[in-house]
């Protein structure tokens, strides 16, 4: 008895301590990121480094809003984080509700086209798009970010999930609508629509994180500093003699983590929920 | 997909309530195919169309040039590397970033104390933005950085972390892996949550261990959601572009580059407009081969495919 109650225990212990080191792994960057922001540009630089910063600097962060127009850009990226989730849900669920519910002729064959887009590789389309977006006028400005990005990714995806949000509601609600003389119009927004809100918020923290991760794009669009997202400014924070200013290119990033993280914090059901949408319910 | 369709045809309605039916799911789906077929559509025909000209960017002429430059890419010597590099990275993120992601999901899926806890950190990576990531890892790896420090309190003197070979790919492998395995390991404790009771009950009353059990029920029974982590890896393997860039650029050489940046090289870098389109579309293709195969197979591997 004795000995099983002891294995119990290390291997409890083990277990702990493999998590520890997973958990060290996920986080060591993170920390080192804080850490290497609040030092002065002497003893970022030591070797072997200092893991706690010896004095605290504030300085990294007032460099950040200095070298860059870095509120603008923090601006920018919501806001175009908030279009793509607006567009993004004016398209999908309508589009999911028509494919679930309404289901008109070659439904299926549509459904297939949007499923392939989730396999077409923003590399693949960076070319013609930016040559399309030089056309249109597009260039440096932030239309093309949420409206090829909805269109393209965000809107396919969400349209999916979506889908599957109104699959597995009951189809009873619609007959019974129906009977009580409701219109298609009405069952579907008074019915239906209220009863897929928990995807519906997953659907915008989706669309919201592929838009607030989008790097490729923006790089190639934007030109002016005033112009750009957070990603792509992280990258600005150079000095072009002395190469990477390490302090303030971590105090810049670490801005950049600390609104997700809240949100994180704050919705974390809705947040993993909407992160892993595009891969449950295949 | 197909026999949802079926059913719900062969399903009888009565008469009047199917007027107008396909009307209004049309007019509901409008914005979204518009939308997609204007873009993406578009997008796809123009860059196959793009692939066999030559583009000159400064003059503003294309010239057709038949198949060239897929001819290109077999002559191109820094082919010789890319390739194998992509699939190098298509290899071991895949499969290493699925074991990895279901040994992690078995692990947390135990009932311990704070397990929560240690489900929210292992998500906070996928939380920060690739870019912020591969900073923050090129400032680890640079010379005399947080990874020689480390390496160097156990005797191991610096290593040539980011001068090209199998050490530079290895450790953008890491980089890459541990941004994301978050999602593909939630995933995976979904499916594990949702595994019936009664079945690892049954098993266990027959006198399987836990090895056994997991080997004999829980892998079958999560295999769709396994299937789908490994296509959702594959086809984000081939994406590996933000730490080449912000990293090495590729180098030395072509040494670290893969398919994905050299098309944002030839295209955007070099203004090779023609050659990166063909590469794009090389790219695209080896997606969807890849993926067709994996979707071809997945009948033989995962347990009880409905459709």
């Amino acid at each position: 008895m004795k000995t099983t109650k002891q294995t119990k225990h290390i291997k409890r212990t083990l277990n702990y301590l493999f998590l520890c080191l997973v958990a060290l792994v996920a986080l060591a960057p993170i920390l080192w990121m804080i850490s290497a922001s609040l030092k002065s540009p002497n003893e970022i630089l030591r070797y072997p480094p200092t893991i706690i910063p010896e004095d605290i600097k504030w300085e990294n962060y007032q460099a950040v809003f200095e070298l860059q127009p870095f509120t603008q850009q923090f601006i920018n990226s919501v806001v175009i984080m908030a279009l793509v989730a607006v567009l993004t849900i004016l398209m999908s669920v309508p589009a999911g509700y028509a494919l679930a519910r309404v289901k008109p002729v070659a439904s299926g064959a549509i459904f297939l086209v949007l499923l392939s887009a989730m396999f077409i590789p923003p590399e693949a389309t960076i070319i013609p798009l930016f040559q399309y977006a030089a056309k249109l006028g597009w260039v440096d400005t932030h239309y093309p970010l949420v409206v090829f990005t909805a269109v393209l990714v965000t809107a396919p995806i969400a349209t999916f999930v979506m889908r599957q949000a109104f699959l597995t509601l009951p189809a009873e609600f619609e007959e019974a609508a129906t009977i009580d003389g409701s219109s298609r119009l009405r069952t579907m927004l008074q019915i239906y629509f209220p009863l897929a809100r928990p995807s519906l918020a997953s659907v915008v923290v989706l669309a919201c994180w592929y838009s607030w991760n989008q790097f490729l794009e923006p790089l190639i669009y934007l030109r002016s500093p005033e112009k750009l997202t957070v990603p792509v400014a992280l990258t600005h924070h150079e000095d072009p003699l002395a190469g990477p200013l390490w302090g303030v290119q971590m105090a810049a990033t670490t801005l950049s983590i600390i609104p997700v993280l809240l949100v994180f914090f704050f919705a974390q059901r809705h947040v993993v929920s909407g992160l892993t949408a595009g891969g449950l319910k295949s | 997909m197909t026999t949802e369709t079926v059913t719900s045809s062969v399903r009888r309605r009565p008469p009047g309530r199917d007027t107008g039916r396909s009307p209004f799911g049309y007019a509901l789906l409008a914005p979204q195919m518009i939308g997609f077929t204007a873009v993406g559509a578009v997008a796809i025909i123009w860059v196959i169309w793009l692939s066999f000209h030559h583009v000159n960017a400064l003059a503003g002429t294309q010239e057709f040039v038949g198949l060239d430059n897929y001819g290109r890419i077999l002559t191109d010597p820094s082919m010789i590397t890319v390739l194998p590099n992509t699939f190098f990275f298509v290899c071991v993120l895949s499969i290493a970033g699925t074991v990895a992601a279901l040994l992690l999901a078995l692990l947390l899926n135990q009932s311990l104390r704070g397990i929560t806890v240690f489900r929210s950190i292992i998500f906070i990576p996928a939380l920060v933005t690739m870019v912020a990531w591969a900073l923050v890892w090129s400032f680890i790896v640079q010379p005399e950085g947080l990874l020689d420090a480390l390496l160097g309190s156990v005797g191991i003197d610096g290593l040539p972390w980011l001068r090209g070979g199998w050490l530079t790919l290895v450790i953008f492998a890491v980089i890459q892996l541990t941004k994301n395995i978050g999602i593909n390991v939630v995933i995976l404790l979904g499916a594990l949550q949702s595994v019936p009771q009664e079945l690892l009950e049954a098993g266990r009353i027959d006198g399987a261990g836990p090895p056994r059990l997991i080997r004999s029920v829980v892998l079958p029974q999560i295999s769709p959601a396994i299937l789908m982590v490994f296509m959702l890896t594959v086809v984000g393997s081939f994406k590996v572009f933000e730490i080449i860039l912000l990293l090495t650029e590729g180098g030395p050489g072509v040494q670290s580059s893969v398919l994905s940046f050299e098309v944002y090289k030839q295209g955007f870098l070099l203004n090779d407009i023609g050659y990166a389109s063909a590469l794009a579309v090389l790219l695209f293709v080896l997606i969807l081969l890849l993926t067709a195969v994996i979707w071809q197979a997945r009948k033989r591997v995962v347990f009880h495919e409905d459709d």
